[in-house]
């Protein structure tokens, strides 16, 4: 080992003059320039001037870390909720609509125009409730960027940008003669199919995540979001209908619907019979309470419509019934999922119970899923 | 593609220094989370999200609790206070079957030549869908610009050759990063030497497809000390695509059933108006 060159001695005035010793850091270097720079933490301090201990009892046999959520909560804003409500509403309007314009024949002809208005009109507000949720609402466009057949949220853009564009059409030339009028009645009939898709496909949503409640009715998800729709675009619809046949036409579809979706959350209640903490959200609490109401009131829906002939009046409160109900099963169904991402023990006692990968006939393919399509840019 | 590369996590290394969680903020230039006190031992990080790509879990046991499972030989006469605490490095795991991937309806999330799970910052809109698809809840979507965030495994420095920041960091070689098989062998020995050692409940989570048949197997896996649930880890964690074919069977069904429901109507209402 060589000594070290000449360390420089003491600074004299010569040293001391010069703008620079060459050993200053680039003051460039210390820019936050990175993606992740000039983060705001939206609340760094939760309980300001307060210890927020958040301990909790250790229990040895089930353990929990302090509590503490094992799942990001959704992100998701109250516009979703009512998304949910509108689309299934809109898909049902069109079914129907569609239904109307192949089956029904001249009796149906106003009831397949009022179906064409509120596919089209719960197609447009769905998705500006959609994009009013997006973190990024200006790049909504990014979401027909890909064709992703295992995101349920890729297929529900599909799904809800061709109904809507199918409905335009439908709605616009449906009653038209001549080529463009051909071109609409396609659009509708287009509409009908893709409206079945959109007012199921919220359930695949829903049951498609790692929220334990979400992941254990994925059976029934879809099997209410579909019957919840029905209901509500038959109360709606009946409540305009001018004609006997158009009434009947929409009393049915919407007790059906009344009846599937009423099914449906009686399932749900007791879909996770081995792991009870997972269903705990639809049984205490706030999102409980809401849960009963959505049924309840569903169920009062049926009553009061079904009795023989009725009133103006009692076929309002009958509509009135079924819309709150399916609006607070939406709500509850939300909430509930929320509360079941919190609670650490829904996912560890459900999938110690048996409902993580080890309920699968076969285990996934372990190997990264491939999408061959290329990506629209 | 270059071999795959990942971390192997050594909770029994770690001693809960937290330079994992400075170095990984200090490179990828996230901001602190604010300065609160929860009780939890050491842990006031809480939880991995849009802000921390790496947290470390620090768990205090009583010997009781502890002993039936995990406790080397020698230990608990005193010199441990009857006490036991955990630590471990949480940090996304770039999993082969990954929810967040497999859920992003932009393909913003895509697998990169090191076989890691990357967000395109420029690609994602914020719908927030990569949020509930983890299970392991580590994404999440920034307050203030909307876009989801986590764990690159530093893929800048990958890209010049160049080590995470946290496995760089990691003064103990709890966090060790490298080619996925290679430290899937490292791991295994590991795991052999503290059972011979007699240390029980020591567990590797997620090496492989067989570990965790759910995620097809983690690249960034762990060497556990008790059950997952103690770390706050999933048990039996499942990629939500493996059930969603399932709900799309009912969903298909249940569309099916409004359609023929509306003909049926249709049809009902055409024949009484041409009676």
């Amino acid at each position: 080992m060589t000594a070290p060159p000449n360390p420089v001695p003491f600074p004299g005035p010569a040293e001391l003059e010069r703008p620079t010793d060459g050993r200053e850091v680039d003051p460039s270097l210390g820019l936050l320039q990175g993606e992740g720079a000039a983060q705001r933490v939206r609340t760094p301090e939760p309980h300001p001037g307060h210890l927020a201990p958040t301990h909790v009892e250790a229990d040895a046999r089930t353990p929990t870390y302090y509590g503490l959520p094992v799942l990001q909560q959704p992100v998701w804003i109250r516009t979703i909720p009512v998304y949910l409500f509108v689309g299934g509403m809109a898909g049902a309007a069109s079914s129907l609509g569609a239904a109307s314009l192949v089956a029904g024949g001249p009796t149906l002809e106003r009831l397949e125009n009022r179906c064409r208005a509120l596919g089209l009109a719960g197609d447009l507000a769905g998705s500006l409730l959609l994009i009013a949720d997006l973190g990024r609402p200006e790049r909504f466009l990014n979401m027909l960027r890909v064709f992703r057949p295992t995101s349920p949220m890729s297929m529900g853009s599909w799904i809800l940008a061709l109904s809507g564009a199918a409905n335009t059409a439908g709605f616009l030339f449906g009653s038209r003669r001549g080529p463009l009028g051909a071109l609409g009645r396609v659009g509708i009939a287009a509409g009908g199919g893709l409206g079945a898709l959109l007012a199921g496909y919220t359930g695949v949503l829903l049951a498609n995540t790692a929220i334990p409640l979400w992941q254990a009715a994925r059976r029934e998800l879809p099997v209410l979001s579909v019957g919840s729709g029905m209901a509500s675009a038959g109360a709606v619809l009946e409540l305009f209908s001018d004609s006997g046949a158009s009434r009947k036409v929409t009393h049915w579809y919407g007790s059906v619907g009344k009846v599937v979706a009423i099914g449906a959350m009686l399932v749900m209640q007791r879909s996770a019979p081995r792991a009870p903490r997972v269903t705990e959200p639809l049984r205490t609490g706030a999102t409980g309470l809401l849960w009963r109401a959505g049924l309840v009131l569903t169920a009062a829906g049926l009553v009061a419509s079904g009795l023989g002939n009725k009133s103006r009046a009692r076929e309002r409160l009958a509509a009135g019934l079924t819309l709150a109900g399916a609006l607070a099963t939406r709500l509850a169904v939300f909430h509930a999922g929320k509360r079941s991402a919190r609670d650490p023990r829904a996912t560890f006692e459900g999938q110690r119970a048996g409902m993580g990968a080890a309920e699968l006939r076969r285990p996934p393919d372990p190997k990264p899923a491939v999408f061959k399509l290329p990506v629209m840019r | 593609m270059t071999a795959a590369k990942g971390f192997f996590t050594d909770t029994s290394l770690c001693i809960g220094c937290k330079a994992c969680e400075v170095a990984c903020k200090q490179w990828n230039q996230l901001p602190a989370d604010g300065l609160h006190f929860t009780g939890n031992s050491y842990d006031n990080t809480g939880h991995l999200g849009a802000s921390t790509w790496r947290h470390v879990a620090f768990v205090e046991q009583t010997l009781p609790e502890a002993l039936g499972s995990i406790e080397p030989q020698g230990a608990g006469n005193g010199s441990s206070f009857g006490m036991r605490w955990l630590m471990e490095s949480d940090v996304c795991k770039h999993c082969q079957r990954a929810g967040c991937l497999e859920a992003c309806p932009t393909g913003a999330i895509v697998r990169t030549e090191f076989d890691s799970v990357y967000v395109q910052p420029d690609v994602c809109n914020g719908c927030g869908y990569c949020v509930v698809a983890c299970p392991f809840g580590v994404i999440d979507r920034r307050d203030d610009d909307g876009r989801a965030w986590k764990c690159t495994l530093c893929y800048d420095r990958l890209s010049d050759g160049m080590t995470p920041a946290c496995a760089k960091h990691c003064p103990t070689e709890s966090i060790q990063f490298g080619d996925v098989e290679e430290l899937r062998i490292r791991a295994e020995r590991r795991l052999e030497e503290l059972q011979a050692r007699g240390v029980r409940g020591a567990q590797l989570y997620g090496q492989d497809a067989r570990n965790q048949p759910g995620t097809g197997g983690l690249n960034a896996f762990f060497l556990l000390l008790d059950r997952p649930e103690v770390y706050n880890l999933p048990p039996d964690p499942v990629v939500p695509t493996a059930k969603g074919r399932e709900s799309w069977t009912f969903a298909g069904l249940a569309a099916a059933g409004m359609f023929f429901t509306a003909m049926a109507g249709a049809l009902l209402a055409r024949n009484r108006s041409v009676r």
